[in-house]
């Protein structure tokens, strides 16, 4: 390849020119890198010309790759590669690079002359990458900031998913630094923008970040108007997609809507990407669910605790999930104050002081189960309670909020349980929450259909083929019909002519 | 309105509110014309640059508006101020110092939540706080703890702990508190007991004398039965579940409808 020759002949190059800090950098470098670069230009390119934005995603994709591979000397030889000498984006970009860096590489290559805003937004990005990952925030910001300026000015929309990426790393790098909350007015006006041009792509990472911006802050409130005053595009993709389901999950949480939370949370552990690949998204969506799932009064299922990715993350989670499956209040309370510091970082502590009454909701109902008959004083004892009189009044509300089929004898301070329970065996058979269940399950089943349909992919143009073979057909259609047509003039012609012999 | 008369009025709001029996009504007449002031001054939504000194002054005006609509009784005054600190508490609090007043503040907000039963608003406040304000602050510890024993049902605590408020203001809410409780304790006993002698139930609805509890007893339509002193709570017969037609057939006809959209 014309490229890697060319680029490796660079290396040795610099590695001859360079002194100092970059000779490291430079020795391991692989050559692909630029030529990876190079390639991603012209797709992007392409991705332009024929207004089709799968190759921009194509080049997206391969960021995370190539992002490891990035220094000072490849994007210096990219851009050189790929703007003309006297264009200021690259006097503007290069002024980014570090000094010893420069006066190397003069062999400039041949430029395509004239550069699309596409490519000049993807060599913003590498440079904020790279600058990122180099602790120059300051000037990663500063870079993004312009960028983010020029891709309001140009308004294209081979554009949206590159301007995604700028955004989505310029709250990042702002996050780094620990200034996010400055930089709300003008993600608030990108979305605003996004919306109008109905700019999917850069809405759905606009709105996420305005989500994470306002929970790391604990703004719960200004989260779920968000929420509430935007629509979040069905276009986007399963990534994003996830991330939101995340922060919607965790807003309902909070506002005691477990249900919403809980599909939500479910949804985007489905939507998820692969465990390997991601694992913080996938621990850090599973304690919440879990907690959440404890708070509906249900117990998680074991073998989530057993999952390679989150047996370690998940043990503090495992011993509360242990306290509430037992009604132990003091195991609860030890499990608690033990990994308080765990639970604060996770943003689940709060959460999980909510549970301290399931954990005695289920020792009442464990109680009821096992006794037909027990005094107050037990329950008081057996449940780590303070006095008896509480203990009636808890007893009560579990009777009310039909936790158990319960009576409290107050003369002789007892709790009755119920010997028949009209909940039992074939009791929930007579209601209707078997039909309610399966009404629910059916319309999973069917949406499940129904998006699976909605997401497939039909190559553009493929039914033009279809209509030109059918074009073609009904053509030779038409001429086998003239033939047999002409055929039979033929042998009329012929017919009288026969008949002359 | 100028500068030094904003200052007098908001020296003698000061004065007027920390004496001993303030008078509440010229409170709420300098209160009003402070507002009109701070609009005009254009302090009332501070932004952009402002001074920090006069940033302070008028979180503690709108502060002291706050604590004099709970002593005036007005809630949705209080609510108002609320909105209007929020802007200090959130916004400004990495330029201001840290009021003295923000926790009575805010704790008496989340009260009031917890009053008018907006247990998910109640929550998300909550979720906006610092975590060791929640564990080591005594005026938010104690809306904490309420709505914790009022959800475990330990309504006896509850009740003793209305005379432990860290503020006088805490104790507007008691009352309505009270009748939440009572509210719940009732429907609680309901389905929990077959009869009690009303001098129990008095002492579990915390009932000083057994008229009050006939009286309420009334209100519920428990019957009281004099003559053996009890309660009785007649149980309503569970209906019986008529088949949800309607329902049944929709969900049919929607299902043959997906169906064939399959086929």
């Amino acid at each position: 390849m014309d490229h890697s020759t060319s680029s490796s002949r660079r290396a040795s190059g610099d590695d001859l020119g360079v002194q100092g800090p970059d000779k490291t950098i430079v020795a391991p470098l692989p050559p692909s890198a630029l030529t990876d670069i190079k390639n991603n230009v012209q797709l992007i390119e392409r991705a332009v010309s024929t207004l089709e934005p799968r190759f921009t995603h194509r080049v997206l994709r391969s960021l995370t790759t190539l992002r490891k591979r990035l220094d000072a000397t490849v994007l210096k030889d990219a851009l050189e590669a790929a703007y003309p000498k006297d264009s200021p984006t690259r006097a503007a970009l290069a002024a980014y690079l570090p000094t010893a860096a420069e006066g190397v590489g003069m062999d400039v290559d041949a430029s395509s002359g004239l550069t699309s805003p596409e490519v000049d937004t993807y060599f913003c990005l590498l440079f904020i990458l790279y600058l990122i990952d180099n602790k120059s925030l300051g000037n990663a910001i500063e870079i993004a900031h312009q960028t983010a300026e020029k891709i309001h000015t140009w308004n294209r929309r081979t554009l949206d998913s590159l301007a995604s990426k700028i955004y989505f790393y310029l709250s990042r790098a702002h996050e780094i630094q620990g200034d996010a909350s400055g930089i709300r007015p003008l993600l608030l006006a990108a979305q605003r923008t996004a919306s109008l041009r109905q700019d999917d792509d850069s809405q759905a990472v606009l709105i996420n970040l305005l989500l994470s911006n306002y929970l790391s802050y604990s703004l719960y409130s200004q989260a779920d108007k968000l929420v509430s005053k935007t629509t979040f595009p069905t276009s986007a993709g399963n990534p994003q997609l996830a991330r939101y389901l995340y922060y919607l999950g965790r807003i309902r949480a909070v506002q005691l809507s477990y249900t919403d939370a809980h599909t939500h949370l479910q949804q985007a552990i489905r939507r998820a990407p692969n465990a390997k690949l991601a694992p913080g998204f996938f621990q850090t969506v599973h304690k919440l669910f879990i907690v959440v799932e404890l708070l509906m009064g249900d117990i998680p299922d074991r073998g989530l605790f057993r999952h390679p990715v989150l047996r370690k993350a998940l043990v503090p989670y495992l011993r509360i999930v242990q306290a509430v499956r037992t009604g132990d209040l003091s195991q609860f309370q030890s499990a608690l104050s033990s990994h308080v510091v765990q639970f604060t970082q996770d943003q689940t502590y709060k959460l999980i002081l909510r549970l301290r009454h399931n954990v005695i909701k289920t020792g009442v109902r464990s109680l009821s189960l096992a006794y037909s008959l027990i005094s107050l004083r037990d329950i008081c004892v057996k449940l780590h309670l303070d006095s008896e009189e509480d203990a009636e009044y808890i007893v009560g509300k579990a009777v009310r909020d039909g936790v158990i089929e319960a009576r409290v004898d107050h003369a002789n301070g007892w709790m009755l349980s119920h010997v028949h329970r009209p909940e039992g065996a074939e009791g929930i058979y007579a209601t209707s929450e078997p039909r309610e269940v399966f009404t629910k399950r059916i319309g999973f089943c069917l949406d499940l259909h129904n998006e699976s349909v909605k997401a497939m992919r039909y190559p553009l143009n493929a039914h033009r083929k279809e209509l030109a073979n059918a074009e073609a057909a009904r053509e030779r259609e038409k001429e086998l019909a003239k033939e047999i047509v002409d055929g039979d003039l033929d042998d009329d012609g012929d017919g009288p002519g026969m008949s002359d012999f | 309105m100028a500068p030094h008369e904003l200052a007098t009025l908001y020296a003698q709001l000061k004065t007027e509110f920390s004496a001993v029996n303030p008078d509440l009504q010229k409170c709420g007449q300098l209160l009003s014309k402070l507002k009109v002031g701070l609009v005009q001054a254009g302090l009332f939504l501070p932004q952009g640059d402002t001074n920090l000194d006069d940033l302070i002054i008028t979180r503690e005006i709108l502060e002291i508006g706050a604590f004099w609509s709970i002593r005036a009784k007005d809630v949705p005054s209080f609510d108002r101020y609320f909105s209007q600190l929020q802007t200090f508490y959130n916004d400004f609090s990495s330029i201001l110092p840290p009021s003295p007043r923000q926790y009575p503040v805010q704790g008496l907000n989340l009260i009031r939540l917890l009053t008018q039963n907006r247990i998910a608003d109640f929550h998300t406040t909550l979720e906006s706080l610092p975590p060791d304000a929640l564990s080591s602050n005594p005026f938010i510890i104690h809306p904490v703890n309420l709505e914790r024993w009022l959800m475990e049902g330990s309504y006896s605590k509850v009740w003793s702990a209305r005379e432990e408020a860290p503020a006088e203001e805490y104790k507007f809410f008691v009352d309505s508190l009270m009748g939440t409780i009572r509210n719940e304790i009732a429907s609680c006993e309901e389905t929990a007991y077959d009869s009690l002698p009303v001098s129990e139930a008095a002492a579990l609805l915390f009932f000083k004398s057994s008229n009050d509890l006939i009286q309420f007893a009334h209100q519920r339509a428990w019957q009281v039965d004099l003559l053996n002193q009890t309660v009785l709570f007649v149980r309503k017969d569970e209906e019986k579940v008529a088949i949800p037609k309607q329902k049944m057939i929709v969900a049919a006809l929607e299902y043959a409808k997906e169906l064939e959209q399959i086929v």
